[in-house]
């Protein structure tokens, strides 16, 4: 219990920076397709689609390595919670309309993720950064408290 | 206290965006460069299943290829489609039992080296132009869709064929 209470704060973190770094490389590999699955959503103006691609990924990656790395991780466990709540807006706009699109929130291509399995991974994701902030914020209380 | 450190959180997060959107939109200069301009139009369609179209063409072109007979007018739609109304000259090839032809029949029907005009019922049909890549796959080069179809060349007065004449 003890050695759980101790590894988890870390455990969360570096599994969430995980999954974000694991989710920005095939994008940042192929910003064309990624821009593709952007258009998909037919939420952004042309060029619009573009430069979310070309950035999307780039923050995923930075707050991923930050998180990781435990290096101001309440900034960036705040950044993907946002991200994560703007992909599940993104979701929910498509399945409302009813749009049949491939979630592009991993690998560009391939079999299409339906946007219903993808809104629930995406809460995973948010409840894991929430959980994040919260953990950090009791370590940093702890911390002043002790000092 | 609190105040400071929320602020500084705040400008964590806005020095984190910046360095990703600029790394970002360095990494991918000249792609964005071509997307201002509008140049990567197709890529964007071409990057899921890179194929070739077959190439629109409009109502006059058609009539002065169907005239010199330099073209071969296919008819995408279904057989009864075709007997009751189509372009005069123009041979039946519905799409489903083209899918269905291997490639050598379909040459023994059509030359290959020929240039083909796909056609069905106008804008909202989507037959001429599945055809027109069914037809590139199977090795034709020149292969055009007359998007307008029927409905345009009969309107326009030109010949139609078929029992509803």
């Amino acid at each position: 219990m003890n050695s759980l209470k101790r590894y988890l704060p870390a455990a969360l973190r570096i599994s969430l920076g995980a999954i974000f770094i694991y989710a920005a490389l095939p994008k940042i590999a192929d910003p064309a397709a990624f821009a593709g699955s952007v258009a998909g959503y037919k939420v952004l103006p042309y060029f619009w689609n573009y430069l979310a691609a070309a950035v999307l990924p780039y923050l995923e990656l930075v707050c991923g390595v930050l998180l990781v790395c435990g290096y101001r991780v309440k900034a960036a466990a705040l950044i993907v919670a946002a991200l994560n709540v703007a992909f599940m807006a993104a979701l929910v706009s498509a399945i409302v309309r009813g749009l049949d699109i491939d979630c592009g929130c991993f690998r560009q291509g391939g079999p299409k993720t339906s946007p219903w399995i993808a809104l629930g991974r995406d809460a995973v994701f948010l409840a894991m950064a929430g959980l994040v902030l919260w953990l950090e914020r009791k370590r940093e209380n702890g911390l002043v408290a002790r000092r | 206290m609190l105040k400071n450190s929320r602020l500084g959180t705040v400008a964590e997060i806005a020095l984190i965006v910046l360095i990703s959107a600029a790394a970002g939109i360095f990494w991918n200069r000249t792609q964005l460069a071509d997307a201002w301009r509008g140049e990567p139009a197709q890529r964007i369609e071409a990057a899921p299943q890179a194929e070739a179209l077959p190439m629109p063409i409009g109502l006059a072109q058609v009539k002065e290829m169907h005239d010199a007979g330099q073209a071969v007018l296919v008819d995408a739609r279904g057989l009864d489609s075709f007997i009751k109304e189509h372009i005069s000259g123009a041979i039946p090839l519905p799409v489903d039992e083209a899918r269905n032809h291997p490639a050598s029949l379909l040459h023994a029907m059509i030359p290959v080296d020929s240039i083909i005009i796909a056609y069905c019922n106008g804008f909202s049909c989507p037959d001429s132009m599945n055809l027109g890549k069914l037809l590139i796959k199977a090795g034709y080069s020149s292969v055009f869709t007359f998007e307008g179809g029927l409905p345009e060349w009969r309107d326009a007065g030109y010949p139609v064929a078929g029992n509803e004449r």
